[in-house]
């Protein structure tokens, strides 16, 4: 079984080269924009520099916060970046090994549709999140070291703004649960892009998305309720694990508000909350039973 | 047991087609066995009730398994090629020989990279920069380093030149088949096979025309060809289906009075084409 697990999370990484190739290529871009706008002298090199004058003459607290705030602004790039991904990913998933002719390869092999398809979640929900996860440390990393470059030749000192090991550990280590809550929170619609990658014969975006805009907009007219309404865009609107925290207010000003408060990630976030929410674990049912009807559809339809 | 597939009354249907209809065999250890039908006959249903890639009517068994509810431990000792199960055009041959040497309990890599080293195959080349002949003969490997009792084969040099076609044929006697492996093959060439087949199955409209090993066939079909007065005297006979070759009229007779026969033409043991599309025909005449 995990034999078989790994061997076809690996055939993911072939197949689906963007899962690791995007991240990559978000990170190298973040580091050159960093390391550009360093260069060139730009708003931005001055609004750091400010920045940084401000951070030497206030206390930890306040510099911590400023480093945590550069950092969730990288994170957040590759938070949208990685969702954009899951959803393309997961309607590819089932759809080009039928599109490809392949299926019946693939189903030669002793392996199950249960299986396959469970392969397919997991790289959604735990691969795709934990190589993002890479990217983003590696990027942070690639952006601390060419800044840190240039406070030193600024004459600053790089290791007493930015090298502040707690900072960067307190960081990593939540947006690491982040990632990983942000997939089994919007798990209801990893379970629906599956099960139309696994049933439709053509256009699976169109098939996935027009479901979710029109049915709330018919149920609107017709039963004049909001159900759907709420349980579709209440969820993609909520950011998991923040629910004691207005995201909205923090970025509601052109510049961010460094506040205390952003001190410690992992202090804000609440995981307990999150894990044992009611709204986390209907969202899980559902995606489970997507799932097993996008097995069921994987097993019982006729490819010839 | 001897006996790796047996069927009793197995029946498909899809809507109001009956696409296999009461179908019952059995195929034996060792044997190569074909299946001929005309394109929409139920060769390929049949073939995938066989591969449990759809549930069927009736009491299928092969390997001792029920092929749909107990497929994963089926596909570990069977292998099927159909032209319709195309490898995918994405993966590099290694890749593909990784995955199936990490989900395949049978399946030998040393085997396998010893039967690709005898071809132009690259193992760092992607299956789509292969030619179709080179995408068969990599399939074929992979099959063949797989340890599997039977081998299922639809179709599977579709498409390929002669060359090809040849060579498949032979590599997959050479280095696939022995005593203690069957193969049950569908192919519309099938005076390129008929010669390494030990049994034969027809199938038209969803039901079995012909099951018979290859050895019975002179004992129970001639071909008679003749012409005048004898042809008359032939046809009086109930000839299966009759003819026209170069004005002379060509018979094809089941359990006929070889005797009587004789005195009336050139006598001889139809092709399995001829008697294929005797039995096809002359069934629906």
């Amino acid at each position: 079984m995990i034999r078989n697990q790994l061997a076809l999370a690996k055939r993911e990484f072939w197949e689906h080269r963007s899962i690791w190739v995007t991240p990559a290529a978000i990170g190298i871009v973040t580091i050159l924009m960093t390391a550009t706008s360093l260069g060139v002298g730009s708003e931005f090199k001055q609004a750091v520099d400010l920045a940084l004058v401000g951070a030497s003459n206030v206390g930890d607290a306040e510099r911590r916060a400023f480093l945590t705030a550069a950092l969730s602004g990288v994170t957040l790039i590759f938070t949208i970046t990685m969702w954009i991904l899951t959803i393309f990913y997961c309607l590819d998933s089932l759809y080009a090994e039928r599109k490809d002719k392949s299926i019946l390869f693939w189903r030669s092999l002793p392996v199950t549709d249960t299986e396959t398809v469970v392969s397919k979640l997991l790289v959604a929900a735990v691969a795709i999140p934990v190589v993002t996860f890479g990217a983003i440390v590696v990027t942070h990393l690639f952006n601390l070291v060419v800044t840190s470059i240039w406070i030193s030749a600024e004459g600053g000192s790089p290791g007493h703004l930015l090298w502040d090991g707690g900072a960067l550990f307190d960081n990593w280590v939540a947006t690491l649960i982040f990632l990983l809550a942000v997939p089994l929170w919007l798990s209801p619609f990893i379970g629906w892009f599956l099960f139309v990658s696994a049933f439709t014969k053509r256009s699976p975006l169109l098939v996935a998305f027009l479901p979710i805009i029109v049915l709330p907009m018919v149920e609107r007219i017709v039963f004049g309720s909001t159900l759907l309404a709420d349980a579709i865009f209440v969820r993609t609107g909520k950011m998991p694990l923040f629910g004691g925290v207005d995201i909205e207010a923090i970025f509601d000003n052109e510049r961010v508000e460094l506040t205390s408060d952003m001190v410690s990630l992992l202090a804000v976030i609440d995981v307990g909350q999150f894990l044992t929410s009611p709204s986390l674990w209907a969202g899980l049912i559902v995606c489970g039973l997507f799932t097993t009807a996008a097995v069921y559809v994987r097993r019982y339809r006729d490819e010839s | 047991m001897t006996e790796l597939v047996t069927a009793k009354g197995v029946t498909k249907r899809f809507g109001s087609v009956t696409a296999v209809d009461n179908v019952s065999f059995s195929i034996e250890k060792g044997k190569i066995v074909g299946l001929f039908g005309p394109n929409g006959a139920g060769k390929t249903t049949l073939l995938k009730a066989v591969l449990g890639l759809t549930e069927c009517e009736g009491e299928l068994s092969v390997l001792g398994y029920d092929p749909f509810r107990q497929r994963k431990e089926l596909m570990q000792n069977i292998c099927f090629i159909a032209d319709v199960a195309v490898l995918p055009r994405w993966i590099r041959v290694h890749q593909l020989l990784d995955f199936v040497e990490a989900v395949h309990p049978n399946f030998s890599r040393s085997r396998a990279d010893e039967l690709l080293s005898r071809t132009k195959i690259m193992k760092q080349s992607k299956v789509r920069e292969l030619s179709k002949g080179m995408v068969t003969q990599l399939h074929l490997s992979i099959i063949t380093a797989i340890d599997a009792k039977l081998l299922i084969l639809d179709e599977p040099t579709l498409g390929l030149d002669i060359i090809f076609r040849k060579d498949f044929y032979a590599n997959l006697l050479a280095d696939y088949f022995d005593e203690e492996r069957t193969i049950l093959i569908t192919t519309h060439q099938v005076e390129e096979i008929e010669n390494i087949l030990t049994d034969i199955m027809f199938i038209n409209e969803g039901r079995l025309l012909l099951d018979a090993p290859m050895e019975t066939l002179s004992e129970h079909y001639l071909e008679l060809m003749t012409s005048g007065d004898n042809a008359a005297a032939a046809r009086g006979m109930q000839p299966l289906f009759e003819r026209e070759v170069f004005g002379k009229s060509v018979m094809t007779f089941e359990d006929a009075d070889r005797g009587r026969l004789e005195g009336l033409g050139d006598l001889r043991v139809p092709s399995v084409a001829d008697l294929f599309v005797a039995k096809v025909k002359g069934a629906t005449s």
